[in-house]
């Protein structure tokens, strides 16, 4: 069952008075459970086409279901709700607040859900647990490496246990070891919690951890349905 | 300064020909050194400013372990506080800006404020004042005090009239001498109202700080008793502590002075007091009308003359009334010219002469109002708007994030707006607090330590302000913020991450 259709999907922006058309009549589907994982030259297409299954942006023309919802037509403060609850984003350059400690940035998205604060902890040491970062929670962002920033993001993306986990470029910014960790994480939140998870790379070593890597060039799919040999 | 008065003989102590060019350079001076005193003020509150923020992240740190919805909102709210923290050089430059700023608009509306309050009129008692309606300086014949006096008596309803007119009645005269008959100079000049003395001890005099209410107990018997020295002899004079300093006299030195406006004649005086230092009377001096008098009758008798200005040397004629009504009634008898025609007189409240007299400089006045006040509050929103602005730019991506995180674009806004109002209204506040306070503070301290330096005393910011300062720095907070907080409602997720990609 696809957790996410993407069907004829388009996707144009208008630098000056030049139309540039990043997706041409793009359709996909990623099944519940699955990690995909999008390669692709720079400029492919392939980080809007993140962004707009994440709900970041809305597309020119085509649909997007993810769930049972239909998230195109969705305007930008119902997207930000749907965000809340269906979407973890894992970015490459972590991006936490650097005021906040690694227990506070795994607690902000559970702000705007109506939890109890019992609940909250619950769910923020659930999540910095996975990651096996429960010693360094009072930690910030400064006071962290590189691999433990990210590992403190992956938490902060799987804290409300959304529908879908996107990462864009997560080992881009990491040494070998910590890339390796990373993976492992995602590849454990696929595998033990059942967690739809999209990412786009460079990296063909981190896109084989994927099951499947669907190529794009010039904002159409290529070989799309391939699957790595490891599952 | 009552109408009538001459500038060439400024009790401020200036030259005759002080000059716009002087004016200007006073006022430059003036300003640097409120500037500078705003400044050091504004740095010596910023510990009280951060510990403010502190105290209240703290009472925030308490409110967020308790139930939600207090706890979940103080975190957020908590966000604000971190971000203010983040660039403390930057917070605290933002802070002394709106200090300074609001402080100078303070100032001005005190300014503004005080002398709105001059010109207004008011329904109970009237000081009404008695001048030459068609000549300035106002110089009437002496025999105009009791020409006025008996008007108030045989024509005025008994009903309208003061309880005892010879207290509530004073004359004025002004003397202007110098220690030198050759040599006039800014430290051997003298200004001298010449006054009955016992028009201080009715209370004639209490609008000009002369009571016992604004003096205090141990200063009005003080007074009471030079005013009793000075009723002993005609020659004794009462001088400004600032005016003694400035001509090199104290207490108890006998001087001759040469009549200035009253030329050929000279007046031997002795110091028998001085006015308080700052006060409104620290630069002048009071002597007794009738030695004025008697130095004229001496002149008519040595010279077989009259003195030029014996028919003109009574300048004004201060009268209280009970009230509003009282000063019409008598105000269309007196102004009538049927009554007083050689010269012609008018009579007005003190409202009223010191509006005319206001009324040259009231371009000035429109121009503080109108113009500073404005800038000045423009000026305020652009240094928060500015520091708003760079803080948000720094944060753009942070801002990307909460968004992605399911931030709505409304709160991202609330923000930024937050930490431009906290900034505005602690500015504000300790700004117009600190000027209000600070005068009053320091004038107990001086008390307490019997030093006398009034200046404290005379100067007074509107209550008001209390309430106005930190209403207008969330104002301007608001409105500082208006433009960088839309745009960081507005940043556009996506737009951002293929920068940072």
């Amino acid at each position: 069952m696809a957790i996410v259709e993407v069907r004829n999907l388009y996707k144009s922006f208008t630098r000056g008075t030049e139309s540039i058309d990043v997706l041409m009549d793009l359709s996909l589907d990623v099944e519940q459970g699955e990690f995909v994982a999008l390669m692709g030259p720079s400029g492919s297409g392939k980080t809007t086409l993140l962004n707009l299954i994440a709900g970041l942006d809305n597309p020119t023309r085509g649909t997007i279901m993810v769930g049972d919802m239909e998230i195109s037509s969705l305007s930008e403060s119902e997207l930000a709700h749907w965000r809340t609850r269906n979407v973890g984003f894992v970015f490459q350059f972590y991006n936490l607040l650097p005021v906040l400690t690694a227990y506070e940035n795994v607690e902000l998205p559970l702000l705007l859900l109506p939890l109890t604060r019992e609940q909250r902890r619950h769910q923020v040491e659930n999540a910095l647990g996975l990651v096996g970062l429960t010693e360094r929670m009072g930690h910030r962002p400064g006071q962290l490496s590189g691999g433990q920033c990210q590992r403190v993001g992956i938490a902060r993306a799987i804290v409300t246990d959304p529908t879908i986990i996107v990462a864009d470029e997560p080992t881009g910014a990491l040494d070998a070891k910590s890339a390796d960790d990373a993976l492992n994480l995602l590849e454990l939140l696929r595998s033990e919690l059942k967690k739809t998870i999209i990412m786009v790379t460079h990296d063909p070593h981190a896109a084989g951890r994927a099951q499947r890597i669907v190529h794009l060039e010039k904002g159409r799919l290529v070989g799309a349905d391939a699957l790595t040999t490891a599952y | 300064m009552p109408p009538g008065f001459d500038p060439t003989l400024n009790p401020a102590g200036l030259s005759p020909d002080f000059s716009l060019l002087e004016l200007g350079l006073y006022a430059g001076m003036g300003l640097f050194v409120v500037l500078l005193l705003l400044t050091l003020l504004a740095l010596a509150t910023l510990p009280i400013f951060f510990l403010a923020l502190f105290i209240l992240d703290f009472v925030l740190r308490g409110f967020q372990v308790s139930p939600d919805p207090v706890g979940k909102y103080a975190k957020l709210a908590g966000l604000v506080f971190r971000s203010l923290r983040r660039n403390l050089l930057r917070t605290a430059l933002t802070y002394v800006a709106l200090f300074v700023l609001t402080g100078m608009l303070t100032l001005i509306y005190s300014v503004v404020s005080f002398l709105g309050k001059l010109t207004s009129e008011k329904q109970a008692q009237q000081m009404v004042i008695v001048t030459e309606k068609f000549a300035i300086p106002s110089m009437m014949p002496p025999g105009y005090a009791s020409q006025v006096k008996a008007v108030i008596r045989d024509k005025l309803p008994k009903e309208y009239q003061p309880a005892d007119i010879d207290k509530n009645f004073m004359t004025w005269s002004f003397v202007g001498g110098s220690l030198s008959l050759e040599k006039r100079t800014q430290e051997n000049s003298l200004f001298l109202f010449a006054l009955d003395p016992d028009a201080v001890l009715n209370g004639m005099m209490s609008e000009q700080g002369l009571s016992p209410d604004d003096l205090g107990e141990a200063d009005w018997n003080e007074l009471v008793r030079v005013i009793n020295i000075v009723k002993e002899d005609k020659r004794n004079i009462i001088v400004g502590e600032d005016r003694l300093q400035i001509m090199g006299k104290r207490v108890g030195d006998e001087m001759t002075l040469y009549g200035l406006n009253y030329p050929d004649i000279t007046f031997e005086c002795k110091i028998v007091g001085a006015f308080p230092a700052g006060s409104r009377l620290g630069t002048g001096a009071a002597m007794r009308y009738d030695y004025l008098q008697a130095k004229l009758d001496e002149y008519r008798a040595l010279k077989g003359k009259e003195h030029p200005t014996t028919t003109r040397c009574l300048n004004l004629i201060w009268v209280r009334l009970p009230d509003k009504e009282s000063y019409e009634r008598l105000a269309a008898i007196i102004n009538d010219p049927a009554t007083f025609s050689s010269p012609a007189v008018k009579m007005e409240t003190f409202s009223a002469a010191i509006g005319s007299f206001l009324e040259a400089y009231k371009d000035i006045f429109w121009g503080m109002k109108y113009i500073i006040m404005p800038a000045i509050m423009v000026i305020m929103c652009l240094v928060i708007g500015i520091t708003i602005t760079i803080g948000v730019r720094e944060r753009w991506t942070e801002m990307a994030v909460m968004k992605v995180l399911g931030f709505q674009p409304w709160q991202v806004m609330g923000m930024i707006v937050s930490e431009a109002v906290l900034i505005g209204v602690f500015g504000g506040m300790l700004s117009t607090w600190s000027v209000y306070f600070l005068p009053m503070a320091i004038n107990s301290a001086l008390k307490a330590a019997k030093v006398k330096f009034s200046f404290f005393d005379s100067f007074a910011c509107p209550p008001e302000i209390i309430i106005y300062g930190p209403a207008l720095g969330i104002l301007v907070g608001l409105v500082g913020a208006a433009l960088p907080s839309w745009n960081a409602r507005k940043v556009k997720v996506s737009d951002v991450f293929s920068q940072v990609a």
